[in-house]
């Protein structure tokens, strides 16, 4: 797929670049002055979930930097105003109550888990302010209501992406299933599951866990007595890399494919040798050619000094297209959710172009890299390389 | 047939990560009757100073034992010295939630300084690996072995055969009457707390090895594991803790194979139910042994209420009433309902905890089921909303008391234990159990409350809802707490065997509270749900429980108008720290501290 969209995303990316990422050659660009137009973000800054905030605000702020640089909103500046959450659904809701009463949010990204995320659903519903939840997979999510936004990439796109690659492509039979026992990795299991039995393979074994799992020894175990010939994850990274580690612990030498969430340099980090062979689908790889991704990559390791992982990835891309919705359609609130509709093919990290539907409030058309994890890193798989096992 | 052995294997491997936590916990609680909830916190500080030992400094392995051991150890003495010492002579509940504070502050500061991403804690040792059975161990499953075993062995040594060590045991004894012998108490404590924690901090150090993995969000589950593994073995007995490790991986480990990985803290936490409720002091408890608990009448702070006309209290209430027609601000009116259904929870505990003196640590659980009982009756059964709020507090009476009632046969420090983990439980139980509850993926689309087919939706008219039920509710139980029953609630409290000696039925009373108590929780459940329109396993989680303890603490144990203003001020003061995002935990935590430090019995006192 990736090829496929090459040549017309080099197109669109050299507009980015014009437009966006070059402002040193753009320095007659008035700089935005004035009021800012501000999006309010609820997300979790501290608590449990503290770490994805962190990655929120690099991602933000990466996209802040590129729209500001090119004069912003029609002359006025972007801004966010980031209110911790630890993504607990009472403070969501009071978030969401003080975004709502303030005049000069007309955007709110977040929160980040579902429950937080949709327990202040109703409140910006009724207000009539746009809620946009970048993480937000769990299909009710954007059946709040008609000011319910997503560009997570759905689970009904992803998995059958997944289950193709293990089944027609690795050649699968008997799979096993781990998955994070969660909203989103339950819903994804389920479609998981279907989609490799529809491919004609077996399921094996599912074995759901909770986020806070750190021993997989007795689990796998189990899975090994189902006697299956690969191992799919529906992890984080954090959890894979665990996974993986204990694999071998447990003699259970299986080849293994992950959904996209695991693609973090993280991963390699808490992983070491472990994790090399792991096969994984990825919407966002920051070797993929295209510009927007390079120009992503490039500025966000100048100003960070480390890889992107999908969640900043996730996070620039937002930020973006709220800009772009922003400089087309005004930034009054109505006119920002009567935008999200109308808005076609802004350029994007994870989507090459996202464009959304207007029934479902989602982007569909995510990229797709097959990727296989050598040596310690993340290159394109090559099909006249499978491991003959 | 292997795979039983591996599964045996794996629990012995993960038994023996527990023990290391539990030897601490169990030296502590040996001395000071204390658990401490800080000691997860200490592990991970002792895995942050074992990652910057190998990332930066590229210590070997021993430097890096040595280096955490003494880091942890000074950390130790530091808690003891400015967060335990100075609540000495106050009540046993201070320390307690002094520690809670404490791991607050340092896992936030942990979390400020190197940042919540997880980290990668290569080992120092070489990867060799044994087969046993399907699977294998390797050299650092035995180092912790070893280092759990020595420990034990020579913390046996030295409490049993060295004069310090008699001095340890004394002051576990009698405080008072070790102090009076010439056994300098402020001294065994202090290295009580360097041993213990010297170990809390290397479990962290060779967990993250063992994982190679240190985030600061692995603080909580770790005390919790470490808890119960105590509790198993015997509070304050060490090898009985090292024991309990072991039969709690084990069992951990049996559960994941007969049902699946999600049961495995279910396993754990029923586990510690059963010997809670068949042998209160765990398993290896001699018969003679003094009970571990402090006689009864100790427990909570007997103090003077501040006295509260009814004028005052009903001119309070006057005030909060009109407020939405001075105030239009929705965000403070959210704010203020939030803070309204956290009171309902508070007077709730206050009543289990404060009147009655059963420390409860596992209130969410109430929430929870109220929440989840109102949204499923108005969604699957299409139930009214007002009707599904008053079953709610119903069935979260009923229920709650009848989960709570292994509970009612222990004193002190075991109620809270076990009703933490019947908390945990009925979280649990609601992952688990789709059919009803529809498991991780949560309750959507709940609707909105109404009542009489009004819908109540405004902030404004949330608010007014919400703080009518607390008042009706709150004056309900002040009045009930005048009442006969509230007298005999008391006597409970204050001295059971003589409360039992005058013909009160513990046990009767002790439910007739949770029922009294369960109703507002649910209630307060019942409402939160419709407000959010969607909730999961996740909404009402342990750290409500430890908030809704605060509260009540905070308020003053038994005192209604003390959990209201608390609750109005631990809901409020994150609000108005919202602006120092990444310190907002850190000053909440030193806000707790401090109020423990200088107003134990709470604002408004013990009722």
């Amino acid at each position: 797929m990736i090829h496929a969209t090459r040549r017309r995303a080099l197109a669109l990316g050299s507009l980015l670049l014009a437009t966006a990422a070059a402002p040193a050659a753009f320095a007659q660009t008035a700089k935005p002055t004035g009021e800012p137009v501000l999006i309010g973000v609820s997300g979790p800054l501290t608590g449990p979930n503290a770490q994805y905030g962190a990655q929120w605000k690099k991602g933000f702020d990466l996209a802040l930097d590129e729209i500001n640089a090119s004069g912003g909103i029609n002359g006025r500046p972007l801004a966010y105003q980031f209110e911790d959450s630890q993504s607990d659904p009472r403070q969501a809701v009071a978030i969401a109550q003080k975004f709502v009463a303030d005049p000069k949010i007309v955007f709110e990204i977040g929160d980040f888990s579902s429950p937080a995320s949709m327990a202040s659903s109703p409140i910006y519903q009724r207000a009539g302010l746009v809620q946009f939840g970048f993480t937000n997979s769990h299909p009710d999510f954007t059946k709040g209501g008609d000011f319910m936004w997503s560009n997570s990439l759905t689970q009904a796109e992803e998995q059958p992406q997944v289950a193709q690659y293990a089944v027609k492509e690795l050649g699968l039979k008997r799979v096993a299933v781990l998955h994070l026992n969660t909203d989103w990795g339950r819903t994804s299991k389920d479609i998981l599951v279907k989609a490799v039995r529809d491919f004609g393979a077996e399921v094996v074994a599912t074995e759901g866990y909770l986020p806070e799992e750190k021993d997989f020894r007795s689990t796998l175990v189990r899975v090994r007595d189902a006697n299956p010939d690969g191992l799919l994850l529906i992890s984080y990274y954090a959890d894979a890399a665990l996974i993986a580690r204990q694999l071998k612990a447990t003699g259970l030498n299986k080849p293994v494919v992950a959904v996209g969430s695991i693609y973090s340099p993280k991963l390699i980090e808490l992983g070491g040798d472990a994790v090399n062979g792991i096969y994984t689908n990825s919407q966002f790889f920051p070797e993929d050619p295209r510009p927007e991704v390079q120009t992503f990559v490039k500025s966000y390791i100048a100003k960070y000094g480390a890889e992107p992982d999908a969640f900043a990835a996730r996070a620039y891309d937002t930020v973006i297209l709220a800009g772009h919705v922003f400089r087309q359609y005004g930034t009054e609130r109505r006119a920002i959710r009567d935008g999200l509709a109308e808005i076609k093919d802004v350029p994007s990290v994870i989507f090459g172009k996202a464009t959304f539907d207007k029934e479902t409030r989602r982007v569909v058309g995510a990229q797709n890299a097959r990727l296989v994890i050598k040596d310690g890193k993340f290159v394109v798989w090559d099909r006249s390389a499978i491991p003959t096992r | 047939m292997t795979s039983w052995l591996d599964h045996t294997i794996n629990g012995l491997i993960v038994g023996n990560i527990y023990a290391l936590l539990a030897v601490g916990l169990a030296l502590i609680f040996g001395v000071s009757r204390l658990i401490n909830f800080a000691h997860g916190s200490v592990y991970v500080v002792g895995a942050y100073i074992g990652w910057v030992a190998v990332a930066h400094l590229h210590t070997p392995l021993p430097v890096t034992i040595l280096l955490v051991a003494a880091g942890s150890a000074l950390l130790g003495l530091l808690i003891e010295r400015f967060g335990l010492r100075p609540l000495q002579g106050s009540t046993k509940i201070a320390p307690l939630l002094a520690t809670i504070g404490i791991s607050f502050v340092l896992d936030q500061i942990v979390q400020i300084v190197f940042t919540p991403d997880p980290r990668a804690l290569p080992s120092q040792l070489p990867d060799w690996r044994f087969q046993i059975g399907g699977g294998t161990i390797g050299a650092l499953d035995i180092l912790i072995a070893a280092i759990g075993f020595t420990s034990a062995v020579l913390l046996f040594g030295f409490l049993r055969f060295t004069k310090l060590g008699w001095a340890v045991r004394a002051t576990a004894q009698d405080r008072d009457a070790a102090r009076q012998m010439g056994v300098d108490v402020d001294q065994v404590n202090r290295i009580v707390f360097a041993i213990a924690s010297a170990l809390g901090g290397l479990s962290g150090l060779l967990v993250g090895m063992y994982y190679n993995y240190i985030d600061p969000a692995m603080s909580f589950q770790a005390t919790l594991k470490g808890v119960v593994a105590e509790v198993v073995g015997g509070v304050g007995n060490i090898p009985g803790a090292i024991v309990g490790s072991l039969i709690l991986g084990l069992v951990e480990s049996y559960g994941i194979a007969l049902l699946g990985t999600s049961y495995r803290n279910l396993f754990a936490f029923i586990l510690l139910v059963v010997i809670l409720v068949l042998r209160p002091n765990g398993l290896f408890a001699s018969k003679r042994q003094l009970p571990p608990e402090p006689l009864t009448g100790t427990f909570i702070a007997p103090s003077k209420p501040v006295p509260l006309p009814t004028p005052a209290l009903l001119a309070a209430l006057a005030v909060a009433a009109v407020l939405p027609l001075v105030i239009a601000q929705p965000y403070l009116l959210q704010t203020l309902t939030n803070a309204w259904l956290y009171a309902l929870l508070g007077i709730s505990l206050t009543l289990i905890a404060g009147t009655v003196g059963q420390i409860s640590l596992g209130h969410a659980a109430l929430l929870a089921i109220g929440g989840y009982t109102s949204a499923l009756l108005t969604l699957d059964l299409g139930v009214p909303v007002g009707l599904s709020i008053l079953a709610a507090g119903f069935v979260a009476a009923g229920l709650g008391t009848l989960l709570a009632w292994p509970a009612f046969r222990l004193r002190g420090h075991y109620v809270t234990i076990a009703t933490l983990a019947i908390g945990e439980i009925v979280s649990l139980a609601i992952l688990n159990w789709e059919s009803l509850t529809r498991g991780p993926i949560g309750v959507f689309g709940i609707p909105p409350i109404s009542l009489f087919g009004y819908p109540i939706e405004s902030a404004r008219a949330v608010y007014w809802f919400t703080l009518a039920i607390l008042a009706v509710l709150a004056a309900l139980q002040l009045r009930l707490l005048r009442s006969h029953l509230g007298r005999a609630w008391r006597a409970v409290r204050d001295d059971d065997v003589a409360a039992r000696s005058y013909g009160i039925a513990l046990d009767r009373y002790k439910a007739l509270a949770f029922i009294t108590g369960g109703f507002a929780a649910g209630i307060s459940g019942g409402v939160t749900s419709h407000l959010y329109s969607f909730i999961n396993h996740e909404t009402f989680n342990a750290q409500l429980s430890i908030l809704a303890l605060t509260i009540v603490i905070l308020g003053g144990m038994g005192n209604v108008f003390g959990a209201i203003v608390g609750s109005v001020l631990l809901i409020g003061l994150p609000e108005v720290f919202r602006v120092a995002a990444e310190y907002r935990v850190l000053i909440y935590g030193l806000v707790l501290l401090l109020l423990i430090r200088f107003r134990p019995q709470g604002l408004f006192g013990t009722v």
